[in-house]
């Protein structure tokens, strides 16, 4: 079965098992702004969520709540049923929530290698080498030579960040998350700055991952990027979630349109 | 007389300077800019003193005692001012240090005042210096490899970064302060232990500038920066002697040249050079280039797939 065919068959049924995440009723203000306002959504596992929405809308800023990065106002969040809207962002990670960031957060003084390692790090199944080969750090933990494979960084290993293109540094990060072994991959803009191929690949990459099982949460602004890889969309605006649905359900909705499609996407439609 | 026997308080001294380094270097490499080691020393000096003259104690208890009692202290204070960051909680530090002289000064009797306290003579050998010091910098030079070493950098670096990665940011912050309290302890009871006096003088803010001055030097981001700039400024005062009142003169202009030139200091040319190796042979090698030609070969090869060949029209009519 492809990938494009499974994406066919999955679909987004809250009513049935338990989320990997739920979010209810979350609110995130800094002072009078009001930057995620009344969020409810659930994920399933095995699926690839969207958000999309105009810049300001607050995708960035919820997907800050979820990871506790970015304090909650108000809200409740359930990680696999368990409240942890109270829990440090390190504990969520070690439930295995990973992320990226929407602008590129690597460690300038570590090479490829070992910014992903760092993502292994976090694994309590261990990486898969010996205590002193581990702390003499002389050889690629078998879990980040997959990861480098997977994301087309072979030969990239000895290299640091500042000799990578924007791109590479984004698969780089896309790498050390993938490699913590996370249960839900919360991917903010991962193509920003990639070319149309890297963000097929990625797109093709994403999808792999899902049919092994893994939720992922997207924020992306390439909108058939978010059409070709997600299985179900939210907008949102303002911090309010404006609807939800099957991806072309979203792009079509007038109310999408308006606020982030613009003119030209309504008319096409 | 031996070249050892020759230089025995230059080498004291050294180790004594590196421990002092390696007490504000640790809290650095995990962002936590506090001199607190350098008031921790003062307490070990002191600490050593009082327990060896009143309660006439051997030295590796003492020894003992000064340095778990330097770190509890440090943390205590680390806890206090926990949510300060970056000058705000340098200047606490200071103002720690600057307490732990004035208590120095004033503390009557158990401090011996202005004049200190002097006569500390123990049955304390260099061989357990050595090996005391050689422990506690194998056990900080761990701290840089590996997991730990990735971990300390990430807290530096980006504290959201690293609690996102699971890394209880506080935790590593706090133990910091421990650590940095132990070492500045250590080096300051292992200083009275082999030198057998010590006054308001020998603490306090020259400490600091001292330390600063190491890490700065050698390199802050290793415990080897600290060797180096432990090295250099134990030594550098008595290779200058020679050229007398111009002494201090030229140890300025030494430092403010390296603080220029060499902003991650000697050790951190040293890591840049490396790297600037690394690359030309990878360039000379052709690596580089195999790297990027595979990564252009792979994008000509497969056609992309249906990303972006979307148009807005043809969704609605799917739709």
């Amino acid at each position: 079965m492809t990938a494009g065919a499974e994406a066919v068959e999955r679909s987004h049924d809250p009513t049935v098992g338990t989320p990997v995440l739920e979010a209810q009723d979350v609110r995130v203000h800094f002072g009078g702004v009001k930057a995620v306002d009344g969020i409810s959504i659930k994920l399933m596992p095995g699926l690839i969520y969207g958000i999309i929405g105009p810049n300001g809308s607050g995708k960035t800023t919820l997907i800050g709540a979820i990871t506790r990065l970015t304090k909650l106002t108000s809200g409740r969040l359930l990680f696999d049923g368990d409240e942890y809207q109270g829990a440090p962002a390190s504990a969520v990670a070690r439930k295995r929530v990973a992320r990226t960031f929407q602008t590129v957060r690597l460690l300038p003084d570590l090479n490829v290698r070992d910014n992903i390692q760092l993502g292994a790090d976090v694994r309590k199944d261990g990486d898969g080498q010996p205590f002193l080969r581990r702390l003499l750090n002389r050889s690629t933990s078998p879990v980040v030579a997959e990861a480098v494979a997977r994301t087309n960084l072979t030969g990239f290993e000895s290299f640091f960040p500042s000799e990578l293109s924007y791109g590479t540094q984004r698969r780089v990060e896309i790498a050390r998350a993938m490699v913590t072994d996370p249960r839900l991959l919360l991917l903010d803009e991962p193509t920003a700055g990639m070319n149309q191929h890297e963000r097929a690949e990625i797109s093709t990459l994403l999808k792999d991952l899902r049919s092994e099982g893994l939720c992922q949460l997207l924020v992306e602004h390439d909108v058939q990027m978010m059409i070709d890889t997600c299985d179900h969309v939210f907008a949102m605006n303002f911090g309010k979630l404006i609807a939800e649905g099957s991806p072309k359900a979203v792009v079509r909705d007038p109310q999408v349109q308006e606020a982030y499609l613009g003119r030209k996407w309504r008319e096409h439609a | 007389m031996t070249w050892y026997d020759a230089n025995l308080v230059l080498i004291q001294g050294t180790v004594t300077g590196l421990l002092l380094a390696l007490s504000v270097q640790v809290p650095l490499r995990m962002g936590v800019f506090s001199f607190a080691g350098a008031g921790a020393y003062g307490i070990g000096s002191y600490g050593g003193a009082i327990l060896v003259l009143d309660y006439e104690m051997a030295a590796l208890p003492t020894l003992l005692l000064t340095t778990v009692g330097g770190a509890v202290v440090v943390l205590v204070l680390g806890l206090m001012i926990f949510r300060l960051n970056g000058l705000y909680l340098a200047m606490a530090t200071v103002a720690f240090d600057l307490i732990i002289s004035v208590v120095a000064i004033n503390g009557g009797e158990l401090t011996g005042g202005s004049t200190g306290r002097f006569g500390v003579i123990t049955d304390f050998t260099m061989a357990q210096m050595f090996t005391i010091a050689g422990a506690a910098l194998i056990l900080v030079a761990m701290s840089e490899l590996g997991r730990t070493g990735r971990r300390v950098n990430t807290v530096r670096e980006d504290p959201e970064l690293a609690a996102s990665m699971g890394i209880r940011v506080r935790r590593y912050r706090l133990a910091a302060f421990f650590v940095s309290g132990a070492l500045g302890a250590c080096a300051g009871c292992l200083n009275i232990l082999v030198r057998s006096t010590v006054s308001p003088l020998d603490i306090g803010f020259p400490l600091i500038v001292l330390a600063l001055t190491m890490i700065i030097v050698g390199g802050s981001l290793s415990w080897k920066g600290a060797v180096i700039g432990a090295i250099i400024f134990t030594w550098l005062p008595d290779v200058l002697a020679v050229i007398g009142e111009w002494q201090e003169l030229i140890y300025g202009i030494i430092v403010a040249i390296a603080a220029v030139l060499l902003p991650r200091g000697i050790y951190g040319m040293y890591v840049d050079g490396k790297r600037a190796v690394l690359r030309w042979r990878r360039r000379r090698s052709g690596a580089t280039a195999d790297v990027l030609a595979a990564e252009e070969e792979r994008e000509s090869d497969d056609p992309p797939p249906r990303v972006g060949e979307l148009t807005p029209s043809e969704m609605g009519a799917q739709g």
